[in-house]
């Protein structure tokens, strides 16, 4: 278990304040926050770089709080690779176990072991400048998970790969967990990650950690501004999702939503607040979802309105609409009302 | 594609001017190499006086070159990773022996080295820097080091501090950690730090003539035996001096921009 009780870094342009948090051994712990919010130089501190100004660090009831990173055993993986551009794959992912002088046969043992969980056992020879970043990140992936770390950080790892090579990452991500059954944490500012990753997350913003729940809670229940904004919440679905005809049906409790994204078996769905079109009458457009529902709470939010929609399903939709709109349709709590959104607004994941 | 040459103005005047200026460094360099003849040049290269000027450059250039990469690792990896203070004043002041005339260097040297308790000292322990060989090599270090460190402070300003934050979560001290990874990853740096000082070590004359004086095999270099060849009439002697500099500056420039171009050196 690492335990971390009022961490305090300052670094000038980025800092921590007051940070404390309780991550459980061989939990997958997400910690998100936009660009510049700490998360960095969380997992640095964590690491031991930077000594913490104030604050204490336990792993495993130890305090390590002022032990250098090479007695820690938490390994570190960055957006950016950073393998060693002289070293070939092979001595990249056995650099750790030489620094304990391991023997040559055992780091060789090793090195097939991890090379061979990462999938990159046909690159052994070959050195990083010459590989795709998927790749490098599964051997920089491989590099720390060879120490056998108690806590694995990671800062970003997809966000410098494509689509699809992140996404099949993150699986693996999930399987190497499963597999080596290590803590680890995990940095992102990418809301699906967080959700299908996290077994727990943390929000961050401006050096501090703002709620920390599962991905559900908080995402359901964001308990601050700044997290229902990052998030972008409101609508956050799980369901059953069929694939007919070049279109996806999926079953929300009870209601069927259409999307157009054709991803079958259990997804999550997200609709976006303002891609929702709200009426007083139903209305025949080519848009593919319409519910008929009773506005249950409606929050000023300034020039934008959010309008909460029960359709009978167990959340409410939350609708955004402009204060100019709202006055003109004479909405009301308890009224009802008609929403309609487009198949291609339905995001699912 | 001449037509088109013809119409800018511009084009030509500048293409021009390169040429000439080519040309001009062709011809100088020629008028060296040709003044005698072959024979002449051979033998005045095995003679006693041009081999020992040889081997005293040579050596001096390399014992001065290690003691630049010596203190300039050390001293350039702190201005590149850390702050502290004055390390603007710091790294201006590194930086002033490029600008300085050798000549006054040399005068500095000669001063501290040879009037002060602190050259007194040295030389009764057996350090006898004016005058001798040793003198040549303080003053090839002095006017030499800020080229090694500019070189060095670059490169390891271009090596992200991650990886040796890497390295140290992967076992490594912060020594070993510079030592396994930031000095592996600076080798094309340090190659061009060390090709240009220490071809600059080998032509270095001025700071070099006045710590350690022209004597004849003793303190000759073969920028001195150029010199002193030159100014007693031997002029075969002083052409096997210039050409054996020409065929060393060359190779090193020859090699630095090969392997280590891409380094700004001012």
């Amino acid at each position: 278990m690492i335990r971390i009780e009022n961490l305090s870094k300052d670094l000038g342009e980025f800092f921590l304040r007051d940070v404390s948090l309780e991550i459980n051994d061989g939990e997958y712990f997400m910690v998100l926050g936009p660009t510049g919010a700490g998360k960095t130089i969380l997992l640095e501190t964590i690491a031991g770089i930077y000594r913490a100004d104030s604050g204490r660090i336990f792993l495993d009831e130890q305090d390590i709080t002022d032990i250098p990173p090479r007695e820690r055993n938490i390994g570190m993986v960055y957006q950016d690779y950073t393998l060693f551009p002289f070293l070939t794959v092979e001595e990249n992912i056995g650099f750790g176990l030489k620094s304990r002088k391991v023997t040559k046969r055992k780091i060789k043992r090793r090195v097939d072991e991890l090379a061979n969980l990462m999938g990159v056992s046909h690159l052994l020879h070959r050195y990083p400048g010459t590989l795709s970043g998927g790749e490098q990140q599964r051997i920089a992936i491989a590099r720390a998970l060879i120490m056998e770390p108690k806590v694995l950080l990671l800062d970003e790892p997809l966000s410098a790969l494509d689509t699809q090579t992140a996404e099949r990452l993150r699986q693996e991500l999930k399987n190497v967990h499963s597999i080596m059954n290590t803590t680890i944490i995990h940095v992102t500012h990418s809301f699906e990650e967080a959700f299908l990753l996290g077994s727990r997350m943390a929000v961050m913003d401006k050096g501090e950690i703002v709620q920390v729940g599962t991905p559900n809670e908080v995402f359901r229940k964001p308990e601050s501004e700044f997290a229902a904004e990052f998030l972008g919440v409101g609508n956050l679905f799980q369901g059953e999702s069929r694939v007919d005809n070049d279109i996806a049906g999926i079953d929300v409790d009870g209601i069927n939503i259409v999307s157009a994204t054709l991803k079958p078996g259990s997804v999550h769905v997200s609709i976006r607040p303002e891609d929702i079109l709200v009426s007083t009458k139903q209305i025949v457009s080519s848009a593919r979802n319409s519910f008929k529902g009773k506005i249950t709470s409606i929050l000023d939010a300034g020039t934008i309105l959010k309008i909460a929609v029960d359709v009978g399903i167990d959340v409410p939709f939350v609708v955004a609409i402009t204060k100019q709109s709202f006055d003109e349709m004479n909405l009301k709590t308890g009224g009802e009302v008609y929403i309609t959104f487009k198949a291609s607004a339905v995001h699912v994941f | 594609m001449l037509r088109k040459l013809k119409r800018s103005k511009i084009k030509i005047i500048t293409i021009l001017s390169s040429l000439f200026l080519a040309l001009f460094i062709l011809v100088l360099i020629t008028c060296v190499v040709t003044h005698t003849t072959l024979p002449a040049l051979i033998t005045s290269v095995l003679s006693e006086e041009i081999q020992f000027a040889i081997k005293l450059s040579l050596a001096t250039a390399v014992v001065s070159t290690v003691m630049c990469i010596g203190i300039s690792i050390p001293a350039a990896y702190a201005l590149a990773r850390y702050d502290f203070f004055g390390k603007s004043v710091v790294n201006t002041i590194l930086d002033a022996p490029l600008a300085l005339p050798p000549l006054v260097a040399g005068v500095g040297l000669l001063i501290l080295f040879g009037t002060t308790s602190f050259g007194k000292s040295l030389s009764d322990a057996g350090l006898v820097f004016v005058f001798t060989p040793l003198g040549i090599i303080i003053a090839q270090f002095f006017v030499n080091v800020p080229f090694m460190f500019r070189i060095l402070r670059g490169t390891f300003q271009s090596i992200n501090p991650r990886y040796e934050y890497v390295a140290e979560t992967l076992g490594c001290t912060e020594a070993q950690a510079f030592w396994r990874v930031t000095l592996p990853m600076s080798k094309n740096g340090l190659l061009a730090g060390s090709i240009i000082t220490w071809s600059k070590g080998i032509g270095e004359f001025g700071a070099a003539l006045m710590v350690a004086g022209a004597t004849r095999m003793k303190t000759e270099t073969l920028p001195i035996s150029l010199f002193l060849n030159m100014s007693c009439g031997e002029l075969d002697l002083a052409i096997a001096a210039a050409t054996i500099l020409i065929i060393i500056s060359l190779i090193s420039l020859f090699v630095f921009e090969r392997y280590g171009g891409f380094t700004r050196v001012f």
